[in-house]
């Protein structure tokens, strides 16, 4: 609807605004809303109108039920370190900016909980919580610069969910700011709420239910022991079947990844830890526990491992190492980054059993669309992230890229998986989320969105296409 | 092992055309809880089976009526087991009802409730759709989180015809170590069950001690028995005891008396703390039968026993209870499934 509407003038908005927060809180010029108009899928952008960065909970409300009196579209923005658009700003709404929400408001360490303002970054938590032994289990690869109140819109995973979670899974609470303005918390300091989970429903909704301004999150305890080991397998479908045989045979560790020909070569010639170059794809296993469950573990995958037909295996003799072979996994983007101009990042999942075949098909599409794929992935629970190169300047080529993605996505679907494991939809998936819902399902889900945001001005336009869109999008397949 | 996806749904469609509300009735085991339920029985008890199991994907999925008994003793024959360990009622329960009164058992706090094992589920709405959220795969954040709603829903958005679970491995050993201490100590020392890194799957504290369940790795367990002292409950007791604190008969309500249950910070200090309360997930989840004249415990479920016709989830603020009905219109608009179950406005 937003898009069909006359904006309100600039001035009359960013003037409303100034009369909420400090003028110095309000960007509405070119120049300084710049930094502004993307995040982390920088091929999606879009000025924003005006820019807010409030630091109060009461501002956040205030702007919100302006918003909302006034019918101007709200997009809220963490660190916009997310992949899939679901930050990019509304062209004609305010850019709700939570940065200055960066205070962890509380470690209670007994309870092993922590209660935090939405723009704290993902590692900071765990470094505040490291001198209890504690830290929060979550870890994106963007951890060093994510907010927590990202990690809750997108409901972010990382190398360790398997066995510990997503974000949804270590949230106790959020608190957050509904489009009239209104401050309401689901949950509480226990495990447990009485009716409908809305915890759950908050986690992972993009932005569009409403403005998380707090979140109660689980820390757990430091492992006594972590040990890390890698081994090089000569096939893809080798290095799955051993993932499938570690898993069925009742060891969950904490973190497993998968990398490819491509992502080997690319991050061994980057940070030179050595891996097997040689190899055509890589297990990294990490396991933790107390010194007694690891020592059992490590026997047994070890054992998994052999039989699996590994071609190489280490072990990390101390925590050096085991950083170091961590550090080429870590590394994998910045070293495809290297041997390309441009790299396009897709996040499916798919059923760990499916592995073998869809990085055979893969590599089909990676011929068909003359287009390199290095993948890397979490293993452990299925999750692919496919880097497809490319180069921008060529003309074409990222039309190419975003093709090619959209095929791997569609892939992942017909395997009985999903379009997205921990990015988002956002903006970037849209088109493909009338081939994973049928209409009936896609209207459920905007009756969800009308629940809490009658107007639809809360993030519009992005994660639940239209039935139009749908329409449009079925006709062109069909074409 | 039958699939009568389509014959519910068609009886979804009549109640909708003839705006008839349905009590969806599976194994009927939890008639008890939540407020008097009205309408007309939808059963679900036949509609069972096990769809897909893969144990190396560790995913589940069955049809809703499948009795949780049934689903234990499948994976038990693979060594694995369900994380949230559910109540069994007597070979009642199914996964359905399990999921939709949301009844996370011992290990919550450790491996997580219902909701944190749920990958996707089928449910038909208000409108006679059969839809399908989530997926079978460990990460899906494709649309609204519209499986995990429906836990602790009771039903009220819609029938589920079918779950897909996360599943883990069984453990090789067990060891439970009872210690005594007084309730104020006790609740200080529970709390090291969320700091320390222990194979512990449940912590209660009962008539004066508390009593630990470890399981994992045989040596595993011998050194944090050693590490956490107190003595070792015989196996067959320490079993019967897990059995009664699961199913939730260690605390019956009486014919005069309610069972009063809530979800607490573990250490609180203020909130039924009595001699006769029972603390499970380390304090976090504290159950209490008063005589009905007594006084509701602050904050407490009215979970079982006494008047159910008033409301037992206690009162909401205006802004959840408004997202609340706006989220039962968005499924349920012309209130077909299990009006006033959850709350009298619902």
């Amino acid at each position: 609807m937003t898009s069909m509407q006359t904006a309100m003038p600039r001035q009359q908005l960013a003037q409303a605004m100034t009369n909420i927060v400090a003028p110095a809180q309000v960007l509405c010029d070119d120049e300084n809303q710049r930094p502004f108009e993307c995040d982390g899928l920088a091929v999606y952008k879009q000025m924003p109108w005006v820019t807010v960065l409030p630091d109060t909970v009461a501002q956040v409300q205030a702007v919100m039920a302006y918003c909302h009196q006034h019918a101007v579209p709200v997009v809220v923005r963490g660190a916009a370190t997310g992949l899939c658009a679901g930050a990019m700003p509304n062209a004609s709404g305010v850019l709700l900016v939570m940065t200055k929400f960066n205070k962890i408001v509380d470690i209670d360490a007994q309870l092993a909980q922590a209660t935090v303002q939405p723009g704290v970054r993902n590692l900071a938590l765990s470094e505040a919580a490291a001198p209890y032994g504690l830290y929060y289990a979550p870890d994106p690869s963007s951890q060093i610069a994510c907010t927590i109140g990202g990690n809750v819109a997108e409901n972010s995973g990382g190398v360790h969910c398997l066995k510990y979670g997503l974000t949804v899974n270590n949230l106790l609470s959020v608190t957050m700011v509904t489009i009239e303005g209104e401050l309401v918390t689901f949950g509480g300091p226990g495990f447990d709420t009485p009716g409908m989970d809305l915890v759950a429903l908050t986690a992972g909704s993009e932005g569009l239910l409403g403005a998380v301004v707090e979140a109660r999150v689980r820390l757990l305890p430091r492992a006594e022991k972590v040990q890390v080991l890698m081994a090089g397998f000569d096939s893809v479908t080798a290095a799955g079947d051993a993932v499938a045989d570690l898993i069925g045979g009742g060891v969950i560790p904490a973190g497993l990844e998968m990398m490819d020909k491509l992502a080997i070569e690319a991050a061994e010639d980057f940070v030179k830890v050595g891996y097997p170059k040689d190899a055509a794809a890589l297990l990294i296993c990490e396991l933790d526990g107390t010194q007694a469950e690891v020592a059992a573990q490590l026997s047994e995958v070890e054992a998994c491992f052999k039989a699996a037909g590994a071609t190489s295996m280490r072990i990390a003799k101390d925590a050096h190492e085991a950083a170091k072979l961590w550090l080429g996994r870590k590394s994998a983007f910045p070293a495809v980054g290297r041997i390309s101009p441009d790299y396009y990042c897709m996040d499916g999942t798919i059923p760990r059993s499916q592995v073998g075949h869809v990085l055979t098909r893969i590599q089909a599409l990676s011929e068909q669309y003359g287009l390199p794929v290095a993948n890397v992935f979490h293993a452990g629970d299925g999750n692919l992230h496919p880097l497809i190169l490319f180069d921008a300047s060529k003309p074409g080529e990222l039309e190419k890229a975003e093709a090619c993605g959209g095929d791997i996505l569609t892939l992942c679907v017909d395997v009985g998986g999903t379009i997205t494991g921990e990015h988002g939809v956002g903006l970037e998936k849209m088109p493909q989320m009338p081939y994973q819902f049928s209409d009936q399902e896609l209207a459920q889900f905007r009756a969800v969105k009308q629940a809490f945001d009658g107007q639809e001005i809360l993030n519009p336009g992005k994660a639940i296409p239209t039935l139009k869109y749908c329409q449009e999008y079925r006709s062109i397949q069909h074409d | 092992m039958t699939d009568l996806t389509n014959e519910l749904r068609a009886q979804i469609a009549d109640a909708v055309a003839t705006a008839t509300p349905l009590n969806i009735v599976a194994g009927n085991s939890k008639a008890h809880l939540g407020r008097q339920a009205t309408g007309q029985t939808l059963n679900v008890s036949a509609h069972t089976g096990v769809i897909s199991y893969s144990p190396t994907e560790l995913v589940l999925r069955v049809r809703s009526g499948t009795r949780i008994s049934d689903i234990n003793q499948l994976l038990a024959e693979h060594n694995q087991r369900l994380p949230f360990e559910p109540p069994c009622y007597a070979q009642r329960a199914t996964i359905g009802g399990t999921l939709a009164a949301n009844q996370s058992g011992l290990a919550t706090p450790w491996f997580g409730g219902v909701r944190d094992s749920v990958l996707g589920l089928g449910l038909i709405n208000g409108k006679a759709e059969h839809m399908h959220f989530g997926g079978q795969v460990m990460k899906n954040v494709a649309g609204f989180d519209v499986s995990r709603t429906q836990v602790g829903a009771m039903g009220t958005l819609g029938l589920i015809t079918d779950v897909s679970l996360k599943v883990l491995p069984q453990f090789r050993a067990e060891k439970t170590l009872m210690m005594p201490m007084p309730l104020p100590q006790a609740l200080t020392y529970m709390s090291r069950f969320f700091c320390q890194t222990l194979p512990v799957t449940a912590v209660v504290y009962w008539q004066g001690q508390v009593i630990v369940r470890l399981q994992g790795e045989p040596a595993t367990l011998q050194a944090a028995a050693q590490q956490l002292g107190g003595s070792e409950m015989p196996m067959h007791e320490a079993h019967k005891l897990w059995q009664q604190v699961r199913e939730q008969t260690l605390l019956q309500p009486q014919a005069d008396e309610i069972l009063w249950r809530t979800n607490v910070a573990a250490n609180d200090s203020h909130t039924m703390v009595g001699d006769d309360c029972l603390l499970n997930w380390a304090g976090a989840q504290r159950w209490q039968c008063l005589k009905q004249t007594a006084a509701k415990p602050a904050g407490a479920v009215q979970y079982a026993g006494g008047d159910r016709q008033q409301e037992v989830n206690g009162e909401l603020d205006k802004t959840s209870q408004r997202l609340q009905q706006n989220l039962k219109a968005a499924f349920d608009d012309q209130a077909i499934f299990n009006p006033g179950r959850l709350y009298s406005w619902m």
